[in-house]
């Protein structure tokens, strides 16, 4: 009766049920579309990374923010991993514990084995590599960057990750405005022999001025500590700020302006 | 808007301050970085700054972007360092079943046509990496392979590719003076330097594209293959 | 014997109690049954010589084909079910050329035989896309690569041998043991090609002439006799 291939398929259509002349038709609507990360959400600032005398450091801030709006300020934004490492996140937060899922699972599988193994920092860190460069691969990163700090028969590791797959070892390191701000100050400051209280010393400064200069952070931190004992992780704390320059009583006393 | 609403939309562009300048993301970026290599008649040497940027930033003063293939065979590339260290594994695996089918090393010409084949297969999401390959042929010549990020590949006497090659290129023309590739028939394409003069050479213009590239500097890496081996130098370069 | 093996020779993936393979090892039997081939390696090239059984005068000689090339540096002679050796060649065709693609340089005659027996050894009851038995051939590699001439031996069980001279088929008792007689390591490549025609002389039934044998050298380029080529051997016969 008709003759074009349209008005067949439609034919079909009305007189054989769909869902055996189309079966996938039916299962497809029912899926919600594919959905790819294309900007992040609730983000964490910079996180800062040394190696000491004894070990590793690292420090960031406990704020989630919502764009400009700090929504969250008791984000644990340093977790340790295994025994001997300890990781830290800038960008989106759910992203980071979704990282850290996979990592409580790698380390359990690893710890299932009982063979006196244990994954390193080298292998956290490669394993990281390939997951964020396997995500973006697929076009739906995880938006971090991320540091991982360890020790692993007396060496000390410390390496970045970033959301595709650029990663790197170095013996400070920072991620976000942490590069811009406090790796200059590390580069005059940092040494191979730091001790523990020279390292805490310069973080808090590193992070106070990160605080003054970063609009997102906040006066409550973390610092991580990896020795060759284990993980340390320690209690949120605040630092204390000096608002005491001149320029900060009142801004516009050195800018005359014509009104 | 609904309070309720709020937290399940992402933040307003007037709220993130970020999604102005940053709509989206790339996949790539580009870490820069100069690699030169130099084929001698009985040797190769193959350079690297270890510099990694990203913009005007430094990531770090000591990233290696030399890899060493197989005895006889280095690599060296600037680019993407992600899409470089995929890269580096994936032939690094290629190598090791080639020795297991094979009973013996990839020779550098086995090498440069994987390493074409590698790039060309992704032709449509490329890997973006520039390399040099370098190191001694089957008669224990130097040899230098040289390509884009999608597998064009062509042997040659000496080259250099990534953030430093607009600089360092034709002062390699220059000063190795060889036969153009368009002679018939083909002449010696390795260059007749010694091999200490080969590497001042490679010193020397690596030093010059530190001083007006942004992208190289901190310090340079530097790998002799010859009959007795493989011998690594390292040179400081300015750290601005 | 039969009665004893008939519980354990159904199936191509059952051991026999005593480890054995039946199928396996009938089809090594397959191969005695299959025309002579002979294989010499000489420092000059690898020579390969095999007998056609022109069973009707009817019969286009050059129709038999015995001896095949895997790739301009390798050439295989075969013994016992030719169509499963095409199988097999055409195998060691692809694997050739896809090194070339890969590499860009030759594949080793050891590597091909390895490739050529993977494939020997890929049979069972599984999917539809495998063999369901083993392959009924046996060949004889020849080749010249970085290592220089070489011979290798392959069987329906997947075990290959590198051999100095070899012989596989009905004959291949007999002709064996003559080449462990005559064959020497510094022959000629134009001695063996005599030793090869001899040996195979020795064990066929017909008179040997230019249309009932196949001659082939790998020396180092793969090349097979024209009638011509092959008469001026027999001449010297």
């Amino acid at each position: 009766m008709f003759a074009t291939g349209i008005a067949e398929e439609d034919r079909k259509g009305s007189y054989v049920d769909r869902s055996i002349s189309r079966p996938c038709n039916f299962e497809i609507s029912q899926q919600s579309p594919v959905t790819h990360t294309q900007y992040p959400y609730v983000t964490g600032t910079s996180v800062l990374g040394i190696k000491y005398k004894d070990g590793v450091l690292l420090a960031a801030d406990m704020a989630g923010s919502y764009g400009s709006t700090v929504r969250y300020k008791s984000i644990h934004r340093l977790k340790a991993v295994g025994s001997h490492a300890v990781l830290g996140a800038s960008g989106e937060i759910s992203d980071f514990q979704q990282v850290t899922q996979y990592l409580d699972e790698l380390v359990l599988n690893d710890y299932m084995w009982e063979d006196g193994n244990k994954l390193g920092p080298q292998e956290i860190h490669s394993y990281l590599n390939r997951l964020m460069y396997n995500k973006r691969n697929k076009f739906d990163p995880f938006w971090n960057s991320l540091v991982l700090g360890g020790v692993e028969n007396g060496q000390k590791y410390l390496g970045v990750v970033n959301m595709i797959g650029v990663h790197y070892k170095d013996n400070h390191v920072a991620t976000g405005f942490g590069n811009h701000l406090a790796r200059p100050m590390f580069r005059n400051e940092w040494r191979e022999d730091l001790t523990l209280e020279e390292g805490v010393k310069l973080l808090e400064k590193c992070l106070l001025v990160l605080f003054y200069r970063d609009r997102s952070s906040i006066n409550k931190f973390q610092i991580a500590k990896i020795t060759e004992e284990g993980v340390v992780i320690s209690e949120p704390f605040a630092l204390k700020p000096n608002w005491d320059f001149k320029a900060f009583h009142n801004p516009t006393l050195g800018a005359d302006g014509s009104w | 808007m609904a309070m309720a609403m709020g937290c399940l939309l992402p933040p307003e562009p007037s709220q993130a301050a970020y999604r102005e300048h940053q709509s989206t993301w790339s996949p790539y970026e580009n870490n820069g970085g100069t690699c030169v290599a130099i084929a001698g008649l009985d040797y190769c040497v193959i350079a690297a700054d270890t510099r990694m940027s990203v913009g005007f930033s430094i990531l770090t003063r000591e990233h290696s972007k030399i890899f060493q293939l197989s005895e006889k065979c280095i690599l060296a590339s600037s680019g993407f360092q992600a899409d470089i260290r995929t890269l580096q594994k994936h032939l690094d695996a290629r190598h090791k079943i080639y020795q297991h089918e094979h009973n013996k090393q990839m020779s550098c010409p086995a090498m440069a046509q994987l390493l074409s084949n590698t790039l060309y297969y992704k032709r449509f999401f490329p890997y973006y990496a520039f390399n040099v390959v370098g190191g001694l042929d089957n008669e224990g010549k130097g040899c230098v392979y040289t390509y884009d990020a999608v597998g064009s590949y062509e042997r040659v006497g000496y080259s250099s590719q990534g953030s430093g090659m607009q600089l360092i290129m034709p002062v390699l023309d220059n000063q190795l003076k060889s036969a153009s590739p368009l002679l018939l028939p083909a002449k010696e394409s390795a260059t007749s330097l010694t091999e200490s003069e080969a590497i001042d050479l490679i010193k020397d213009t690596f030093a010059s594209a530190a001083e007006r590239d942004i992208y190289t500097g901190d310090s340079m890496e530097l790998l002799v293959v010859n009959a007795s081996g493989i011998r690594r130098e390292y040179m400081e370069l300015k750290k601005d | 014997m039969f009665l004893t093996r008939s519980e354990y020779d159904r199936g191509v993936n059952t051991f026999s109690p005593e480890g054995r393979l039946f199928q396996v090892e009938y089809a090594i039997e397959a191969i005695k049954l299959g025309s002579t081939a002979v294989g010499l390696k000489t420092k000059q090239g690898v020579v390969l010589a095999v007998e056609k059984r022109i069973t009707s005068s009817l019969l286009e000689p050059s129709s038999v084909e015995k001896i095949m090339e895997i790739d301009e540096h390798i050439g295989c002679a075969m013994s016992g079910l030719t169509a499963d050796a095409r199988t097999l060649v055409e195998h060691a065709r692809v694997e050739t050329q896809n090194h070339r693609f890969s590499y860009n340089e030759p594949m080793n005659a050891e590597s091909t035989t390895q490739a050529i027996c993977d494939l020997a050894l890929r049979f069972g009851e599984g999917s539809d896309e495998s063999m369901s038995r083993p392959f009924g051939v046996s060949l004889l590699i020849a080749g010249h690569d970085e290592y220089g001439p070489c011979l290798y031996h392959t069987d329906p069980s997947g075990t290959f041998w590198q051999c100095d001279a070899k012989a596989i088929g009905s004959g291949s008792e007999g002709a064996d043991s003559s080449l462990q007689e005559h064959y020497n390591k510094e022959m000629t490549l134009e001695e063996a090609e005599t030793l090869a025609l001899s040996t195979l002389k020795q064990v066929m039934e017909e008179k040997v002439t230019a249309s009932n044998v196949d001659i082939a050298k790998v020396a180092p380029k793969f090349h097979l006799y024209t009638p011509a080529e092959v008469e001026v051997v027999i001449a010297r016969l």
